[in-house]
This record gives structure tokens, sequence and C-alpha cells, in this order.
């Protein structure tokens, strides 16, 4: 259950995901000891929510893509801890979206959809004890351009997509991550939005979200499977990830269902490494 | 910068890029912005004031853009389709 919570929900007045925001906060407020943060209020009096904010984890509830809730939060330098878009959760369950801006009876049954959605997530990884105990160890060969250091993993059961994911396979299990190329080119990361454990994924399918003040990336799943676990440590330090995306900063790890067919559409180190030069080359062009 | 090919597939075979829809589209520009491989241009002086530029430089799987656009307006072809038209055509390739 979403319990000791701050929220900070869109609360955009104009839009019918912004209204839905506004109700789930308050439902979550009702059901448990959680707190809301006006972003009104917030923007012209923030000492009397700083307290709040520093002192529990945060659920941000963005009402759609422009992310006003989000941005407030990095504008305040606040630790996202959870993070939810009501446009996305719609196309999720299949609820179009009109403008009402009451609340109706679909609007109603998607509230109850992401409420459940967030509190079974939120027992899943507080029981996830489902981790790996395989080793994972790295070695790497490193490429300078200018003054960035690229290291790129050179083990065999290491594969690459084109779109700068690893997976590292051991057995039926793979974990995997972002490579240099794309913490380097992200630069300062600052949110890590992580897959729902035991979300089946196809490959190439989005596997989490990492978002910079540059930019915000979806992580591409090299590998089709379920998600058994994610890396918790990253909701709270996401700078890992700029840190060693390989190691502490590893994004899940998957259950394999068809590696032998994802294998078609992945690389090796040699031609990874390959691929990412060239890119370095088209930026630099 | 264009990529010439995907998982040695010519790029240009593969259908993946941005769709506009218009009737949402508040010309924000805002993926203009984001997309750093020049996908997209405006045209100010228009009456359609953003469009698809460049549709192979456009990264595929990658759909960033329509993640940040507001308004909605952004759809990408089907995913699983891409993949299984990129199969195909390395098979017709390695045939040939």
């Amino acid at each position: 259950m979403i319990e000791n919570y701050a929220i900070l929900p869109c609360n955009g007045l104009d839009k019918c995901a912004g209204a839905i925001s506004r109700e789930i906060a308050i439902k979550l407020c009702e059901n448990a000891k959680n707190e809301i943060i006006c972003p009104v209020f917030y923007r012209v009096a923030e000492a009397k929510y700083n307290k709040i904010a520093g002192e529990h984890p945060l659920l941000v509830i963005d009402g759609c893509q422009t992310r006003c809730a989000s941005k407030l939060a990095a504008e305040k330098n606040l630790k996202v801890s959870k993070k939810i878009t009501i446009t996305e959760e719609a196309k999720t369950h299949n609820v179009e979206l009109k403008s009402n801006l009451r609340l109706l009876k679909n609007e109603n049954a998607l509230i109850e959809i992401i409420l459940n959605g967030l509190n079974s997530a939120e027992e899943k990884a507080a029981s996830s004890s489902d981790k790996t105990n395989a080793s994972y160890n790295f070695e790497y060969e490193t490429y300078q351009k200018d003054k960035f250091l690229f290291r790129v993993p050179k083990n065999p059961e290491i594969y690459f997509n084109e779109n700068d994911c690893w997976a590292y396979v051991i057995g039926n299990r793979a974990r995997i991550g972002v490579t240099d190329f794309v913490q380097q080119n992200l630069s300062d990361i600052l949110y890590y939005t992580p897959p729902e454990i035991g979300a089946e994924n196809d490959q190439f399918g989005e596997v989490g979200e990492i978002e910079s003040s540059k930019s915000v990336i979806d992580i591409i799943s090299p590998v089709s499977g379920k998600v058994v676990s994610i890396n918790e440590t990253l909701i709270e330090k996401p700078e890992l990830i700029n840190e060693n995306p390989y190691e502490l900063g590893w994004i899940a790890e998957l259950e394999l269902t068809d590696f032998e067919s994802d294998k078609e559409l992945l690389v090796g180190f040699d031609k990874y490494l390959e691929i990412m030069k060239k890119k370095l080359e088209d930026l630099n062009a | 910068m264009s990529e010439t090919t995907f998982m040695g597939v010519e790029r240009d075979k593969i259908d993946w890029n941005p769709t506009i829809d218009y009737t949402k589209c508040d010309f924000c520009i805002e993926c203009t912005k984001f997309c750093p491989h020049q996908v997209f241009e405006v045209r100010k002086t228009e009456n359609i004031k953003l469009i698809v530029k460049n549709p192979n430089n456009c990264v595929v799987f990658c759909r960033a853009c329509s993640k940040i656009c507001g308004p909605d307006a952004l759809s990408f072809p089907d995913k699983n389709a891409t993949t299984q038209r990129i199969k195909e055509i390395r098979k017709e390739e390695n045939n040939d």
C-alpha cells in the first residue's frame, strides 16, 4: 500500500487528466497516511511543504506529458521516488480521456485501476526477494572521444541492441541496463522510473525511463521476458547510472522467454563498439 | 545525422517515424526542441507549422518525443510488427 508518501499531483484544472490526478491524490490521503503537496501553493509558499517533501518519499502524479508536476519537483530539487502519468495510464488500460472536467463513470473506473496498480506495485516491491544470485563480472574495453570515456563490456555473455542497451545473460535470466553512450549523452541523470515487477515485456519494449536535465529516454529492452527484479537503489540514487551503468547502475532483471529469437537482433562487443564509434562520429558531425 | 542501417537493414526500408495528428498538435514545438536528430522541421510562415522532415533520422524503436508531447499528438508504428519486418528483411537479404 502507498503509505507515508508526500504526493505532488498535477492538479491541472483545464484537463480531464488533471482532474484525475487530483482525485487520486485525495484518495491516497483518505485511504492511508499520505500528505498532499499543493502544486499551486508550493510555488508561492514553499516553506509549508519543504518539510513534508524532505521527510517522505515523493510520489509525483503528472496529468499529461507536459509533466508540470515533475518539472516543479525538479525546480525544487526534490527526489522523486515514484512517478505516474495519467494519460499514459489511460492508454495502458484502454480508457479514452475526453474533455470533461467532472469525473464520470469511465474516469472513476480508471482511478480505481490506477490506485490498485499503485498499491499492488508497492506490495510487490516490498516483498520482492526474487533476486538472482548470479554474479556479474564485467571486463571492459575503454574508448576515449575528446574528454569522454566510454566503457564497453566485452564478456561474451553480454549482448547489445542498437538502442544502446545491454543484456548480461546467465541461464534463463538477463540483467539489463544502458551503456556509457547513453549516460554520457544524457549527462546528470535525475530520475529513474523502473518497470513494474511481473510485467511481461517484448523485445524492444520499454523497461522504464531515465531522465536528466537534458532529456528523457525510454530504456529499450534488448530481450523479451518477465521483469523479476529492479534495481531499487536507483530510485533514491539515479546518479549511479552515470557512475557505472553496468554494475551499480543496472536497471532490471528479466526471466527470458525467447532469447534464441531475440539474439537475431542483438550484437556482441565487437559490433557494438563499432556502432557506438559511428554514433559518436555522427554526433560530432 | 542519419544512421544508414539498423541491425544491418537499410534504414529507409524500416517504417519507423512519428506521425503528427494535426487535430491535436498545438505547434508548441517541444518535440523539435527535444529531438536531437532533426526529425522535425518548423515552418513558421505556413499553416502547418510542423512536419516530419527527416523520417529516416528517427532512431528505430525510440518514442521519446511522444512522451514529452503534451497534447499527445505523436504516434508510432506497431513495435512488434516492425521487429518482425526487420527479421524478414534480414532473412530475404541473406537468401539473396
